[in-house]
């Protein structure tokens, strides 16, 4: 049996376009100190950290090394420090890091981080055109907005979605995010708004698109023994794992159906002994870049299926008093710091089984789910957590 | 407890000046292949792989969308360390030890397509260093220097490294150099940042390594010649060079105690039968040794004035050649390991240690040089 | 805001020169279309399936690729959208990026479908759809690059 581990501390930043009060080792250290503060714990306390960045778009590359002491002083009193990316789910697969750093039994009290400055960007598209292959694709510029306008148009064409419908997901996230101090878009945006928007890449428009935040976000992870000593409530990790799917989508052209999803879904639940998450699950963070998405990973996570996303929707079990909202902290759609928002939505998740979600909070939320995507739409993490350990 | 962990499939290419023929990722591809055949397993065994390098090297970002595919990773649960293929060793080590994986394929590649100064440049913040004119081999060779200077080491004892090195790779078929060079002929090759010349450094060889692990039950049923890590620990330093003392490298002390005192070691010059060490240039392999306890503080060079690190010595280091043989930029610390575990299954055919038992395998993965550089030390023991 | 309180904001930009290997997939893979006008694909020795476009191994069976088919020049859409905003690197919008089938081939081809006019989504809407079918045009001079292929159009 593995070692239970629990985030015992978060610590988010306010995201924006372009962070220009801090340079980059203040944004992280932002985060580090919010998450310390959290768990009431000091640099000393730390065993290990893990760091997490989706490198090209900071102007600095591998910027763990500029930012390094502030991360605990972690170069200063030499820590084991390692240093995880692949790609937009870089900030699940860093948390899925220091998961295994504490069940290794190496360590007991490990700090992940992951941070992005996309306002050093000029134009972030740039950065996502070098993500695709310079041999075969890369002529044809385009990127993660294509990909995410496929999966619309696919879903549209097999499915009977509608443009509407994905004007209720950004009205449902603009509404949540409201509530949410850390949110990068804060803005009220009604479904009549929403169809107004500029169309970008048919079908969708601006309000269907995430932005590009500058931020960073820590969480503590904390072995059994140690986690029951620094907080009252533990959030403990019931179920993780990730997916990778090919790299060459014209393969898997199937724009409407997220099968990798799926199959690491059916994998994670029966890690966390899930088996109804529309029951069973309280609330849950899934990483929504485009709208379109959050109704696919609605179906591909088995909470309704395949193709019914958008009845969820309609009829309000994803909304904040609904059977399991979706997205209470607005989503990826509203703050979207690249290579930090997979940990965001795991930190949020973990917010909410700690009851510290403030104005977010799902009331008596319990067992959380938390979805990162990244890649051509092929890489996906997955964490379950509870306010009980499994 | 953490369970044991052991290597058991180890699969190299024979590394070179070019493949030209091969896509970066075909790299890792026939090293991952390998070291399925060497462990008789399929990629059905697997249940994680963790891909290794950098972006920005491999000129693309999310490099591990293709790594990923060549190392056996569809539809499975893998991930990418932004680190030199040591790490991932070190990573796949805590998924077997957590005793939630069973079987993990690492693999790390070397290629020629970047510009490997042009990119450690970016590496640097904009505002302080990038402007002050630092990259990768400036930061080592500063590091050289302060050491150089600090203990009085001569680039005589510093070039008698490179032709250890060498004349260990002119027996090992991988290696990418196979050929001796003299003393006169390092100090006579071409200046690239003082102190260092040419051949001080390593070179950019093009290939790929991979290594699979198994949890302790299961290794038992894939080989009989199990490759058990004793040990293992890993740190990082400071980004700023300007606050520390840059004729030492606390990361590696730092490294090497935690390693160390997992595996219970205590006189490392005595207990290891041999040390692959990830050698960042001539003058770094020097204070490699003091630095793992081999030699006290500034005493390095005693160790090559007195042949104790040469093959027939007291504590052989590099008989692969080393990475100033063979050097996959953001691979060679795995290749070291690789290296240390085929000496201790006797299979390090030419260069064999005889009789060896207990090794130490040393990478470097330092995208920014002598800043903030993270150290990582295994310890190997034959099964 | 005064001299004291005034942030700078000091520009940069990354110039990394790189050499990529097409390797040898990839090299035939634009010859073909530079000097035959032929598109191929690659098929797995094992799970039997058409590759496009062409790589050295199949990842689901771990296998090296050896065999080269030759795939037709008409094919099914099947995935697309429209681009309506300038994107670096995009020929100026609307621009519909698509996902093309060729026959013969298990996987798409990704690239762009021209010939008809886009600028009334709704109307582009009835135009282009999954499903349809479409069909090469050559760029006159051909360079060995995958934009050999000038376009898609569909097929009458």
């Amino acid at each position: 049996m593995a070692r239970r581990a629990a985030i015992v501390g978060v610590g988010l930043t306010k995201c924006s376009s372009h962070r220009r009060d801090v340079i980059y080792p203040e944004l992280v250290h932002e985060a580090v100190s919010a998450a310390l503060a959290d768990a009431n714990l000091e640099a000393k306390d730390i065993d290990a950290v893990v760091y997490g960045s989706m490198d090209p778009f900071d102007g600095v590359f591998a910027p763990e090394r500029w930012n390094v002491d502030a991360c605990v002083g972690a170069g200063a009193s030499n820590k084991p420090f390692m240093k995880i990316t692949t790609g937009g789910t870089t900030g699940g697969s860093v948390a899925l890091g220091g998961y295994y750093h504490v069940t290794s039994g190496l360590f007991d009290v490990v700090l992940v981080v992951a941070s992005q400055r996309v306002g050093e960007t000029l134009e972030a598209q740039l950065v996502l055109n070098t993500a695709i292959d310079p041999i075969y694709e890369r002529w044809m510029g385009g990127g993660a907005i294509m990909v995410g306008a496929n999966q619309a148009s696919s879903h549209f064409h097999y499915y009977g979605t509608t443009e509407e419908d994905l004007a209720m997901v950004a009205a449902k996230n603009y509404a949540n995010a409201l509530n949410n101090p850390y949110a990068h878009l804060q803005r009220h945006l009604t479904v009549e708004d929403a169809l107004k928007m500029r169309m970008i890449s048919w079908p969708l428009r601006l309000s269907d698109c995430c932005p590009s935040s500058d931020g960073a976000c820590a969480i503590i992870l904390a072995c059994e023994k140690r986690a029951r000593k620094i907080t009252n409530t533990p959030a403990w990790i019931r179920g993780a794992g990730q997916i990778t799917d090919n790299y060459y989508i014209g393969d898997r052209p199937w724009f409407q159906d997220w099968e990798a999803l799926s199959i690491l879904g059916r994998h994670v639940y029966k890690q966390a002994k899930i088996g109804n998450p529309l029951e069973e699950l309280d609330v849950a963070e899934l990483y929504n870049a485009f709208t379109i998405q959050e109704i696919i990973e609605c179906e591909a996570l088995g909470f309704c299926e395949p193709g019914k996303g958008t009845e969820l929707l309609r009829k309000g079990v994803t909304s904040m008093d609904g059977k399991l909202p979706v997205n209470p902290s607005g989503g990826t759609l509203c703050t979207n710091p690249i290579g930090a928002t997979g940990l965001v939505r795991i930190a949020e998740a973990a917010l909410q089984v700690m009851g510290k979600a403030d104005k977010r909070q799902v009331a008596n939320a319990k067992t959380a789910l938390a979805h990162v995507w990244g890649a051509a739409i092929g890489f996906h993490v997955l964490m379950i957590l509870d306010k009980e350990a499994l | 407890m953490p369970k044991r962990v052991a290597i058991v499939g180890i699969g190299q290419t024979k590394h070179e000046e070019s493949k030209g023929h091969y896509i970066y990722y075909e790299s890792d591809f026939e090293a991952a292949k390998l070291a399925l055949e060497d462990a008789s397993l399929t990629r059905g065994d697997l249940d994680t792989v963790i891909a290794s390098g950098w972006d920005a090297i491999d000129g693309r970002t999310i490099s591990d969308m293709h790594t990923c595919m060549a190392i056996g990773g569809y539809l499975k649960d893998s991930s990418h360390v932004g680190e030199d293929g040591i790490m991932a060793l070190a990573y796949a080590y805590l998924r077997i030890a957590s005793g939630l994986f069973d079987i993990a394929l690492v693999a790390g590649h070397g290629h020629r397509e970047a510009n490997v100064d042009a990119v450690t440049r970016i590496v640097f913040d904009p505002l302080f260093a990038r402007p002050a004119g630092r990259n990768y081999i400036i930061t080592m060779a500063m590091q050289a220097n302060a050491y150089m200077h600090k203990y009085g080491v001569s680039k005589e004892q510093a070039a008698k490294v490179v032709v250890k090195n060498r004349a260990n790779g002119v027996r090992n078929p991988y290696a990418h150099l196979d050929s001796p060079v003299t003393v006169e002929e390092v100090l006579a090759s071409r200046p690239v940042a003082y102190p260092l010349k040419a051949l001080d450094c390593p070179p950019e060889s093009v290939g790929g390594v991979a290594l699979i692990l198994a949890a302790e039950d299961v290794a038992r049923r894939i080989t009989d010649k199990p490759v058990w890590i004793r040990g293992i620990g890993w740190a990082i330093e400071s980004y700023e060079m300007g606050s520390k003392d840059l004729a030492e490298i606390p990361s590696l002390t730092a490294a090497a105690q935690r390693a160390y005192q997992m595996a219970g070691i205590k006189r490392p010059l005595d207990e290891f039968d041999l040390a692959e060490v990830h050698e960042a240039t001539s003058f770094h392999e020097l204070m490699d040794y003091e630095a793992l306890g081999f030699a006290e503080a500034g005493q390095g060079a005693k160790l090559i004035d007195e042949g104790t690190t040469e093959m027939g010595g007291k504590l052989p280091v590099n008989p692969s050649g080393g990475s100033l043989c063979t050097n996959l930029f953001g691979a060679s610390g795995l290749v070291r390991a690789a290296e240390a575990a085929l000496q201790l299954r006797g299979d390090a055919h030419g260069r064999q240690v005889a009789g060896a038992k207990l090794a130490l395998a040393h990478g470097l993965s330092a995208p920014a040089g002598a800043a903030a550089p993270t150290n990582c030390v295994a310890i190997l023991e034959r099964g | 805001m005064t001299q004291e309180e005034e942030i700078l904001i000091m520009p940069g930009a990354w110039n990394l020169p790189f050499r990529h290997t097409a390797g040898r997939f990839a090299s035939r893979f634009f010859r073909e279309l530079r000097d035959n006008k032929k598109i191929f694909g690659v098929r797995c020795p094992e799970c039997r399936r058409v590759l496009l476009p062409p790589r050295p191994l199949c990842e689901r069976c771990l296998a090296s690729i050896d065999e080269w088919v030759e795939v037709g020049h008409q094919g099914t859409l099947e995935a697309f959208t429209i681009c309506y905003v300038p994107f670096l690197g995009l020929p100026p919008p609307p621009t519909a990026t698509i996902m093309v089938k060729l026959d013969g081939a298990d996987s798409c081809l990704s690239h762009v479908l021209s010939g008809v006019d886009l600028s009334d989504v709704d109307k582009a809407r009835e135009l282009v759809k999954i499903g349809m079918r479409v069909e090469v045009v050559w760029r006159d001079q051909r360079k060995g690059e995958i934009s050999d292929i000038e376009y898609f159009r569909p097929v009458a």
